[in-house]
């Protein structure tokens, strides 16, 4: 596109093309304007775009010399930034540049003078190397430790093969899957990358699952377990997905932010409105079920009448809630005692 | 209660047709059908014992009436084809009694009533009675059996029949040889040939006594279900706690089992070989419930508990064994009579001070709001290669009685005399 014998950096403006991932594709040195943008062959650059009118557009400097943009002859018209302009309308441009979106094209003007964004450090995988083959090693070690622990003493060496096969292919696909997300929309299978998230969560969670537990089971602490059970495992799914999808798309970290907030949100308050409704409490479990081992009881321990104090606000709970169901029953019609 | 299930014919002798003929005409079949439609909720048998037409009946076939009158209408046929609409007088819902009157009464005069056996003469174990009614709807009959005095481990007094009853027949009359009421048909064990029960004659005799000249029922009984419930758990708690638990043999834990009085204790366990976690479990029930609907059957304490030893796992293994085990039980859960359980939990020390998890829910129902299922889960914290976890489960309790029975379940928890002094040994 360089026009006659004029140097590349004397370019008054620079026109690229973008493909569909938001790269340059064609790039168009303005020497001169107008500079005039259509499907005929007498334009200054020629889109061949069944969406673009003959003389579709025309950039061009006004008389206080910035620069506006003008639409042709077209049924689409076209669109500056949020802004459309219908055919023969006119509008300026922006100092330091705009978006353009030309039938199926989009384009970007950059203006000689405008301001440059700052470079971008090059995305590096989040562990690599001997990091990742140590996160590995913990991780087999903790499930080998897990199938131990459920496990009879002299079981059947049969009896690790399903983990064995399977949690390493279960692994190997969910960093595959995602490794096939980062070639469709990076263009590189970052396998390592993933793999290097989905390890460091899995071993987030390993720790927590065993501490929050047993220091609830030891502290005597049944709305901490409570707590972790309802809503620990959601969290670090949400986290999990939360890190692929930001090494995936790292532009769209607010989108993506927001949207998993909203999931787990909309999640923590469907499973509220739900055992509220059903059950009349917040937690899903009645009960905390993990039993601390003697050497951890440190909770003390209560008496006997104290615990059955503990019930009378337990009735009142109860007599509310159940005067609540029988009204309700007898509103839909349905009688039980 | 009377399922539809099998009815296995027995020959009936003379006296058999003798009484059928004899008691034909006071004998009837009750329905209970919904008042916007003519199909029938429930059927039943029923029979005369006032001249007046009073008609005894078990409470289970006129359920669907008692609780909901407004939708529901009594009817009766008798054996020569004659029908005509009931009213509901009294009920006796723990031992499953129901008095009935016509509203129009003269169909029915001039037909007699069949005659209580006097109090206090027992036919002799072994002797024949005569069991009539509707079975299956089929047609009226009479089936032949043997009294066998009163069942045992039963909570509420109950005959045990020896001869077959079938849906249809409950609330018909069994008779002695010259015809008159030894009980009123009841139910079946379907897991057995021949185990029928029946209600003593005296407690229909008490029922038309209290209630031959009350007023008909036309509300819901919901509150009279009440006010029976909570004499009946009364005095089961009374009696429950009044006895001393029994021993489970553990050779560290004192275990709460109930004596045998009126539950029955099942174990089992896991083979002495076991590579992993070895079990012992006790489970104890009591036979018969309180009918309410089809949907609800409460008033009974049930205890279990197991034992674990985990010497051959180590502490890791047993750790997660027995914390699973303890997560794995079913509490209070909603339906179509009680609101969800609620749950308080606990350490607390039982007898000598044995450390034990505590967990006791309370559930409510809907519409008798005096009473309560109690659930008490409990689970030993002293060791780290074995323990016992227990479980007590009763229905329709009084809010203090629930506090009582749960506080008399955990103090039957402790060391066993042989372990207070090696306790802290296998630590």
């Amino acid at each position: 596109m360089d026009t006659g014998s004029r140097r590349p950096e004397d370019r008054l403006a620079l026109i690229e093309l973008f493909d569909r991932d938001g790269r340059a594709r064609r790039t168009l040195d303005v020497h001169a304007w107008p500079v005039t943008l259509g499907r005929a062959l007498d334009n200054t650059w020629v889109l061949d775009d069944p969406h673009v009118a003959p003389h579709h557009a025309t950039l061009a400097l006004d008389a206080a010399g910035q620069p506006v943009v003008q639409a042709g002859d077209s049924r689409n018209g076209l669109q500056i930034g949020q802004r459309r302009l219908q055919a023969g309308e006119q509008a300026a441009l922006p100092a330091a540049g705009a978006l353009l979106q030309i039938g199926g094209q989009r384009l970007r003007l950059r203006l000689a003078g405008a301001p440059v964004a700052p470079e971008w450090p090059l995305a590096e995988p989040p562990v690599g190397g001997l990091a990742l083959w140590v996160m590995l090693a913990a991780w087999v070690a903790v499930q080998v430790l897990h199938r131990w622990v459920q496990l009879d003493p002299g079981a059947d060496l049969v009896q690790w093969l399903p983990w064995l096969l399977g949690l390493p292919s279960g692994l190997a696909l969910w960093c595959g899957l995602w490794a096939l997300g980062s070639k469709l929309f990076r263009h590189g299978f970052e396998f390592s990358s993933h793999a290097g998230i989905a390890l460091a969560w899995l071993l987030a969670y390993e720790v927590l699952n065993l501490l929050l537990p047993n220091t609830a089971a030891a502290l005597g602490w049944p709305w901490l377990w409570q707590a972790y059970h309802q809503w620990g495992l959601p969290l670090l799914g949400m986290l999990v997905v939360r890190s692929h999808l930001r090494q995936l798309l790292p532009q769209r970290g607010l989108a993506i932010n927001t949207s998993l907030a909203l999931v787990l949100l909309a999640g923590v308050v469907v499973t509220l409105a739900i055992n509220q409704r059903q059950l009349g409490r917040v937690f899903s479990e009645a009960y905390m079920s993990t039993l601390p081992p003697p050497a951890l009881r440190w909770g003390g321990s209560t008496t006997l009448p104290a615990l059955g104090e503990a019930l009378l606000p337990l009735r009142d709970v109860l007599l509310q809630r159940a005067r609540e169901a029988a009204a309700e029953d007898a509103d839909s019609g349905e009688g039980a005692p | 209660m009377l399922a539809p299930g099998t009815s296995a014919g027995t020959a009936v002798s003379g006296t058999g047709q003798r009484i059928y003929a004899d008691m034909q005409s006071r004998l009837l079949q009750v329905r209970t059908l919904l008042k916007t439609q003519d199909s029938q909720s429930s059927v039943g048998s029923a029979f005369l014992v006032t001249p007046e037409g009073h008609l005894i009946t078990n409470y289970h076939v006129v359920s669907s009436f008692a609780l909901a009158p407004q939708r529901h209408r009594l009817v009766y046929a008798t054996v020569d084809g004659q029908q005509g609409a009931l009213e509901l007088l009294a009920f006796d819902v723990l031992h499953d009694l129901a008095l009935l009157k016509p509203v129009d009464p003269a169909p029915l005069r001039g037909r007699g009533a069949v005659p209580f056996r006097p109090e206090g003469s027992e036919p002799d174990r072994g002797a024949r009675i005569y069991s009539l009614g509707n079975p299956l709807d089929v047609g009226f009959a009479v089936t032949e059996g043997a009294y066998n005095g009163l069942a045992e481990r039963h909570f509420l007094p109950t005959l045990f029949f020896g001869g077959s009853l079938s849906a249809g027949m409950s609330g018909g009359p069994a008779l002695d040889a010259q015809g008159r009421l030894v009980g009123v048909n009841v139910a079946a064990r379907r897991d057995g040939e021949q185990v029928s029960f029946l209600v003593p004659a005296a407690l229909a005799q008490a029922l038309l006594a209290r209630g031959r000249n009350a007023a008909p029922i036309t509300q819901p009984v919901h509150a009279e279900i009440e006010r029976q419930l909570l004499a009946h758990q009364a005095a089961l708690v009374d009696s429950f706690t009044a006895q001393p638990w029994r021993a489970a043999g553990h050779p560290r834990y004192r275990i709460p089992v109930p004596m045998e009085t009126f539950s029955r204790c099942w174990g089992s366990g896991t083979p002495a070989a076991t590579r992993g976690l070895v079990f012992e479990r006790s489970d104890c029930t009591m036979d018969s419930a309180v009918f309410i609907d089809e949907r609800l059957r409460t008033g009974t304490i049930a205890v279990r508990h197991e034992t674990y030893d985990g010497s051959k796992l180590g502490a890791l293994r047993f750790q997660q064994r027995y914390s699973e085990s303890f997560g794995n039980e079913v509490v209070g859960q909603r339906d179509a009579h009680r609101v969800a359980a609620r749950c308080t939990e606990r350490t607390v020390l039982a007898g000598g001070g044995l450390p034990l998890r505590a967990v006791v829910c309370l559930q409510a129902y809907k519409k008798l709001p005096q009473l309560f299922d109690l659930s008490v889960l409990t689970a030993s914290l002293d060791s780290s290669s074995m323990g016992v976890q227990g479980r007590l489960d009763a229905q329709a309790l009084s809010f203090d009685n629930a506090q009582r029975l749960a506080r008399h379940y955990l103090e039957g928890f402790g060391w066993t005399p042989a372990a207070v002094a090696p306790k802290t040994a296998s630590r």
